[in-house]
């Protein structure tokens, strides 16, 4: 229970019930009654009253209800809150979680844990505004959501109106939870005083009211500053159980290119086996459901820790023919509270076809790695051939996917997609300043799709071209003598130029060059553009490249809002937060890709490994202290002044009643 | 009990046929201007001897004792007890604080006041009724016989009730009024703001044989058993004068002791002057005032 106007009900007591009290003591209302005579009556009380200046206070029914309906009114303007807790600080940030797990529909009418935090969040804020005539100024307000990242929803105001609209828009996301953005973002916001004044005080840190299921990944790396006090208010049913997808993968099979084999990754958080079916669709139509239930162990700890690991089964769906590509989505039949890890989806590439022209000497290690990619044709010719080809028609180069120029440099190099091994081909921007040896890598772009499952640890080159590259040439792999692998984008040329010659290195003995080179022909084929067919996990910002000339970009998001997106240099558009799992699409207007399409996709799958575990947490354990939740601290801080009020208006209705029944 | 509102309703046949066989009683003989039939101590006409006495010139001849006068040859008057009427006075209060309690005291006092002149008319007593109350004083007098019965309860009937009584001016005027001596019945509840004692001692110093008949409601003796209770503002009824009562037990414990002292304080102040004061409440039946209380206060016989 909390006062929020104690002073001003002590004084309204103060002022009222001794003068009620004294009224008693002086002066009652009194019946009216003829007697004959009062001469005796008069010697009665002048006997009692000769040395008393005040009546002895009798019992009277009537003074008790006064002083009830007094002390009522006293009461209400005190104000009393019910489950207030501490006094509120002067600057309050709500925290609220809108993180995937927070989506688990397991509250009161089947409403997600987001909602019902957004609506104790609004209910907090009325109880902070609501004090009325005597509870003063309301705190400052900021509401900051957060999953993967923070962001602010509403700044420092005491606008209640401002902050319950801002709460109201808090969307759902199927994203991870970090709060440690949320606190810097907060600390951004309250530590900072005026530069100018060095006398400035430290503003007063802020209290925390933090909305959320508790399954906070990075609650434990947060220190909570002196001074920060921290409110938790778990936002959770009883909802325990729940199984989702962990991993989905699509593959095509090695001898049949044009079948696809479908992997996913049950994840069990209950207590108890799962047993449930899974469906895949390919494009929305059912392909295959498994034959019997997947039976997924119960969750564990593993002895002598407290880590929960989950029970974990995979399931291999039969190949299906599907030569060219589709969206391939894996389905839980049987539903549970958190719907979004029941669902997964992959995008499936078509089926390689690729043309490439191999220009040069056609070594025996690129010709056998062609030649086991599945290539639709592979024409070899000598750096002459080339030349004169180019001469008849300078669009030759487009005909091909990728052209690989293997220790040779074609008279002109403009368009096209080429893969260059050794000498510095004529590009502009390409300046060759000699050459170096005995080069070791010194860095490399972890994660760039060219280097994926390239190891470069190993990689010994013992002499090098030493080129410096223009400003659209991107450094994909450095030694200390300078680039080792490059990638040049400009206009309708895409090229990556690898600085030595294999063969003067140890690369072809590694099993990273094979995927090197497969990576790079896919990469070029492509167009060089950075969609992967890994699916994105939500809070993820994808990245694609449209034809020139695209116009109209959209983004249709999973939840099925769109936006208008604005092309980049190099026909890039990027988009994103993808806040949502499902299937986000791109389209434009104009001019289509090589696959022949207007829109491209791109699959965000929520892993119930990071999310899936709905079992609400009771503390948050942060680095520095525990903060127990408040049970059921939000729904009832209403006001009870209105009740007060109403029961000290039947009280003095009551009083009424009785005065007239005397009278 | 309703008001009486005819002469039947104050006085019935059969009250009338009980006090019939009683008379009042005086403790002293008067004189009185006829002869009466009831034994006087003066020596006077009346057939029972008394003394002698010598002969003056003047003397009715008529009484000269002849016999006397031949044995002793002087002139001896016979002397004999003269035989009185009995002037029997009843002043009724009927101010305003008579016109309280239940029973009612007016109403109480109207048929006391009946029974007694009834008794004074059948005895062939001279009655004379007086009503008091305001400023007026009221009377009915010279009435002798049964005869009268009806007149004096008519009259009793059609008193206005009402006004501060002015007691001491109402017993200045009877004791100055030239009623002839007898038997003065104050009919009252002598709660008086201005006292009793200065209208009694008018009326004592006068040779009446004086009776204080003190007539209380019930409500006046204990209010508390009587439901008086709560905060009051009470109203005299004669002067309209208001005065701030709750009823604790310790106000009504006080008021009772009030009344008894006030009570007591008349009876010493009535045996001092030879009057014989009567507390009468009004619960107490009539007859049994009459025929039994008032006998042995040696009032009636």
């Amino acid at each position: 229970m909390t006062w929020l106007a104690p002073l001003a009900a002590g004084i309204v007591a103060l002022s009222t019930i001794p003068p009620l009290v004294a009224l008693y003591f002086l002066r009652l209302r009194r019946t009216r009654r003829v007697v004959s005579s009062t001469l005796l009556w008069k010697r009665a009380t002048e006997d009692l009253h000769a040395n008393t200046p005040f009546q002895r206070i009798r019992f009277s029914l009537l003074l008790l209800l006064q002083l009830l309906a007094l002390a009522l009114v006293v009461l209400a303007i005190a104000q009393p809150q019910a489950d207030m807790g501490e006094r509120s600080a002067a600057r309050i940030v709500f925290l609220i979680d809108r993180s995937g797990s927070m989506g688990t529909q397991d509250m009161e009418g089947g409403t997600t844990r987001l909602e019902e935090a957004k609506r104790r969040a609004v209910a907090r804020i009325r109880q902070l505004h609501g004090g009325g005539l005597f509870s003063g100024p309301a705190p400052s307000v900021m509401v900051i959501a957060f999953a993967r990242e923070a962001e602010v929803i509403a700044p420092f105001t005491t606008n209640a109106a401002q902050l319950t609209g801002a709460i109201e828009s808090i969307v759902p996301t199927d994203e991870t939870t970090k709060i440690a953005d949320g606190f810097e973002l907060a600390r951004a916001f309250t530590t900072v005083t005026n530069p100018d004044d060095a006398s400035a005080t430290p503003a007063e840190p802020p209290s925390y009211e933090i909305f959320s299921d508790g399954l906070v990944a990075d609650v434990a790396l947060c220190a909570l500053r002196p001074g920060e006090r921290v409110v938790y208010r778990p936002v959770a049913g009883e909802q325990q159980a729940n199984a989702g997808l962990g991993a989905l993968a699509a593959a095509r099979t090695p001898d049949h290119p044009d079948e696809v084999e479908v992997y996913a990754r049950v994840i069990n958080w209950g207590h108890e086996i799962r047993r449930t079916d899974l469906e895949l669709r390919v494009d929305g139509s059912i392909r295959a459901v498994t034959p019997r239930p997947v039976e997924v162990p119960a969750r564990s700890v593993a002895t002598g820790s407290t880590v929960v690991a989950p029970g974990e089964s995979q399931v291999v769906f039969p190949s299906i023919a599907l030569p060219s590509g589709g969206l391939l989505t894996v389905r839980l039949l049987e539903g549970d509270a958190l719907p979004a890890d029941d669902r997964a989806s992959v995008i499936a590439p078509p089926q390689e076809a690729l043309t490439v022209a191999l220009v040069g000497r056609g070594s025996f290690v690129l010709r056998s790695i062609l030649g086991a990619m599945g290539l639709a044709t592979l024409d070899a010719f000598s750096v002459d051939e080339w030349n004169s080809k180019i001469d008849a028609d300078s669009g030759t180069p487009d005909q091909y996917d990728a052209i690989v120029l293997d220790g040779v440099a074609p008279n002109l190099v403009r368009r096209g997609r080429y893969l260059i091994f050794g000498p510095p081909p004529p590009i502009e921007g390409i300046v060759p300043y000699g050459s170096k040896s005995n080069a070791i890598v010194r860095g490399s772009r972890e994660g760039h799709p060219l280097l994926e499952f390239v190891n470069l640890d190993e990689l010994f080159v013992a002499s090098m071209h030493a080129v410096a590259g223009g400003a659209d040439a991107d450094a994909i792999v450095e030694a200390s003598e300078g680039p080792l692998v490059l990638t040049v984008q400009r206009g309708p040329l895409t090229a990556v130029y690898l600085t030595f010659d294999p063969m003067e290195s140890n690369w072809p003995f590694q099993r990273g060059f094979v995927n090197f080179v497969a990576n790079s022909i896919r990469w070029l084929a492509s167009g060089g553009a950075s969609v992967t067919d890994e699916p994105l996990t939500p809070g993820d910002v994808a990245a694609a490249r449209v034809p020139a000339g695209a116009a109209k970009v959209t983004w249709r998001s999973a939840d099925g809002s769109t936006e208008a997106l604005t092309v980049g240099s190099g026909s890039e558009v990027s988009f994103g937060p993808l806040r949502t799992s499902g299937v986000h699409e791109i389209a434009w207007e104009g001019p289509a890709n090589p696959a022949g399409a207007r829109a491209e996709r791109v699959a965000v799958n929520m892993n119930s490994r990071e999310e899936g575990s709905v079992q609400a947490a009771e503390s948050l354990d942060f680095a520095s202290e525990r903060v127990a939740g408040v049970v059921g601290g939000g729904e009832r801080l209403s006001a009870l002044w209105p009740w007060l009020l109403l029961a000290a208006l039947a009280v003095l209705l009551l009083e009424w009643w009785v005065w007239l029944r005397r009278v | 009990m309703s008001r009486p509102t005819t002469v039947d309703e104050l006085i019935d046949s059969r009250l009338m046929a009980r006090l019939d066989q009683l008379d009042v009683i005086s403790r002293k003989i008067f004189t009185s201007k006829i002869q009466g039939e009831r034994r006087s101590r003066r020596r006077g006409q009346s057939v029972e001897f008394a003394d002698f006495r010598n002969y003056s010139p003047g003397d009715d001849l008529r009484f000269v004792d002849w016999n006397i006068y031949a044995r002793l040859d002087r002139l001896f008057l016979k002397m004999f007890l003269e035989e009185e009427d009995l002037s029997m006075v009843i002043a009724l209060d009927v101010s305003a604080s008579m016109d309280a309690g239940e029973p009612n005291k007016i109403d109480y006092a109207r048929r006391l006041a009946m029974a007694l002149g009834y008794i004074g008319l059948v005895n062939n007593n001279r009655v004379s009724l007086f009503a008091f109350g305001g400023e007026r004083l009221e009377r009915l007098s010279g009435l002798r016989s049964r005869r009268r019965t009806r007149e004096m309860g008519q009259w009793l009937l059609g008193r206005p009730i009402g006004g501060e009584a002015q007691f001491g001016d109402a017993m200045r005027a009877i004791a100055l009024g030239g009623q002839g001596r007898g038997v003065l019945l104050v009919l009252s509840d002598f709660l008086f703001p201005d006292g009793y004692e200065q209208g009694l001692k008018y009326v004592a110093g006068r040779g009446f044989d004086l009776f204080a008949l003190q007539i209380l409601a019930p409500q006046e003796t204990d209010p508390a058993r009587h439901g008086l209770s709560g905060d009051m503002r009470l109203v005299d009824s004669e002067t309209q004068q208001e005065i701030e009562v709750t009823a604790s037990s310790a106000v009504l414990s006080e008021y009772r002791n009030s009344m008894e002292q006030y009570i007591a304080g008349m009876r010493d102040f009535a045996v001092r002057r030879s009057i014989s004061h009567v507390l009468v409440e009004t619960t107490l039946d009539l007859d049994t005032l009459l025929i039994d209380y008032l006998r042995r206060r040696g009032l009636l016989a």
